[in-house]
């Protein structure tokens, strides 16, 4: 016996292969983002699927290199000293989690940043907020 | 609204540091405990619900068997720290629905497996995997309330200094001394805003309570009781982009259809047990169930409108920052507290005609959500 129809399989996603938030584009190293071509949402990572309409026609692009300081910390526990932490508001809408560099200006919520890379990524107080009090 | 459905009984351990007791070894003596508490055999059992995150494979079944309770459905439940009162809103509605009429619901946790640090997150999660820790979370809300209001840093440690000002007075309490603000305020950081007093301790605890229909309740009459007014479970949805780390949407939504099914509003509380796993949500959740204006918690902390004597007792026991916070028990062990509280049971702590009392827990860290879970239970005395 052979059914008319074949229920078909669906697919797991290889979410693991490519989880670095950084890549490299025409622009420069850039956070990783995921645009859906269906509804335009914008998302951090590569993603497969858009969480906003659940289509999977979604685009690799290069996410803004600057934005706002919506809040930090600085984590005293742990292997690595004090690590401060922050939220960043990209200039396109994304949230992404990041690594700041504090040098000379304190840090205070709603100051520019921009993306620098050494070793690894981190954001750091913009040169256009410096000018700021 | 199905069936009226009444908690009948609690019990726990006091939560602390057991190394040399099992996920078995903390549950068993306040499951027999509750059982004989709430006067009924073992056999008037229909189901039971456990909420647990690292407890492994059964831990249900092996706590049960244990006491020879088996045969009926044990369901095991993870919402990270919104296990338990998870587990208890799967009990509330297979009851309220007429499906069952007794059901034991157990909280447990043994942190202590982990040998100190923070809570594990799951390795799986993008900002996991990027260093996000529960404190830092908690920090950034912090940083940000205090960059949009008038609240400051001693604010915080006087969360810390009411919790543990509570926790004196309770006997199942993990911090039960004082402690000034500039102790808190002193002491080390572990993500700034935040030092060590403003954050929750690790330690094991667990806590049963029993709940009935009104037929069952009927049964067992002779035994305090108190009514379930509203049982509510949410979900964190998704935000890619912006969001308030101080209005935490999961728990509005919670609060307003927890009073919408109790029919009562915040001015009817008389307790309130919520998840204060660092000192700055007490501030963050007065303004999410409608006690203050947004940005204006700390005038009700300031004012002592939210400890003994005043509007609304918040954290009678100590909350998760003195009573302790085994991540799985911590929901259960604040409805063991609402059913002393409304049942005059709370020794030195009672609240004086308590009549309403409500319990709050969020649950879990994941990026892109304010919390995974938030389960919120009002009470009314019976």
């Amino acid at each position: 016996m052979t059914a008319t129809i074949e229920a078909p399989a669906s697919q797991p996603i290889a979410d693991m292969e490519a989880d670095s938030l950084i890549g490299n584009f025409p622009e420069g190293q850039r956070l990783v983002g995921s645009q859906c071509n269906a509804c335009g949402c914008t998302m951090i990572g590569s993603r497969v699927v858009c969480s906003s309409c659940i289509s999977r026609d979604v685009s690799r692009v290069a996410l803004p290199s600057t934005g706002v300081l919506y809040s930090f910390t600085r984590i005293h526990v742990g292997a690595e000293g004090i690590r401060p932490l922050g939220y960043v508001d990209l200039d396109n809408g994304v949230r992404t989690l990041a690594d700041i560099h504090e040098g000379d200006i304190p840090l205070r919520p709603d100051m520019r940043v921009e993306l620098d890379v050494e070793d690894d990524w981190f954001f750091a107080p913009a040169a256009d907020d410096k000018r700021e009090v | 609204m199905g069936d009226n459905v009444f908690v009948i009984s609690a019990a726990m351990i006091p939560f602390g540091k057991y190394r040399t007791s099992s996920y078995v070894g903390l549950a068993v003596s306040p499951l027999i405990d509750a059982i004989r508490n709430a006067g009924i055999e073992k056999s008037d059992v229909d189901a039971v619900y456990v909420g647990h995150s690292y407890g492994g494979m059964m831990t249900g079944q092996r706590i049960c068997k244990e006491i020879g309770l088996g045969t009926v459905p044990t369901v095991n439940v993870d919402n990270a720290c919104s296990s338990g009162a998870t587990a208890v809103h799967e009990a509330w509605q297979a009851i309220s629905q007429g499906l069952i009429d007794v059901a034991v619901v157990i909280g447990v946790e043994k942190l202590t497996q982990f040998g100190g640090g923070t809570l594990p997150l799951s390795p799986e999660d993008r900002e996991v995997k990027q260093g996000i820790i529960m404190p830092a979370v908690y920090a950034m809300r912090a940083t940000r309330y205090l960059h949009d209001t008038e609240a400051t840093p001693e604010d915080l440690a006087l969360v810390s200094v009411k919790a543990r000002k509570h926790g004196a007075l309770n006997p199942f309490a993990q911090f039960r001394k004082e402690i000034t603000v500039e102790e808190v305020l002193n002491a080390r950081p572990i993500a700034d805003p935040l030092t060590l007093p403003m954050c929750c301790p690790t330690g094991d605890g667990a806590a049963v309570v029993i709940l009935a229909s009104e037929r069952a309740r009927k049964r067992f009459e002779s035994k305090p009781a108190i009514r379930v007014a509203a049982s509510v479970l949410h979900s964190g949805h998704v935000a890619e982009g912006f969001r308030d780390m101080t209005k935490p949407e999961i728990t509005y939504d919670s609060a307003r259809d927890a009073y919408a099914l109790a029919g009562i509003g915040p001015k009817d509380l008389d307790m309130i047990e919520l998840h204060d796993a660092f000192s700055i949500a007490e501030l963050i959740y007065y303004e999410a169930f409608g006690l203050a204006e947004p940005g204006h918690a700390v005038d009700l902390l300031r004012d002592g409108k939210t400890t003994f004597g005043g509007d609304v007792v918040v954290n009678p026991s100590g909350g998760l920052l003195a009573k302790g916070h085994p991540v799985g028990a911590s929901g259960v062990a604040q409805i063991a507290e609402a059913f002393w509280q409304l049942t005059d049971q709370a020794g030195a702590r009672q609240i004086d005609d308590a009549r309403w009392a409500m319990t709050h827990v969020t649950g879990g860290g994941t990026a892109g959500l304010d919390h995974g879970a938030c389960t919120i239970h009002i009470f009314e005395a019976a």
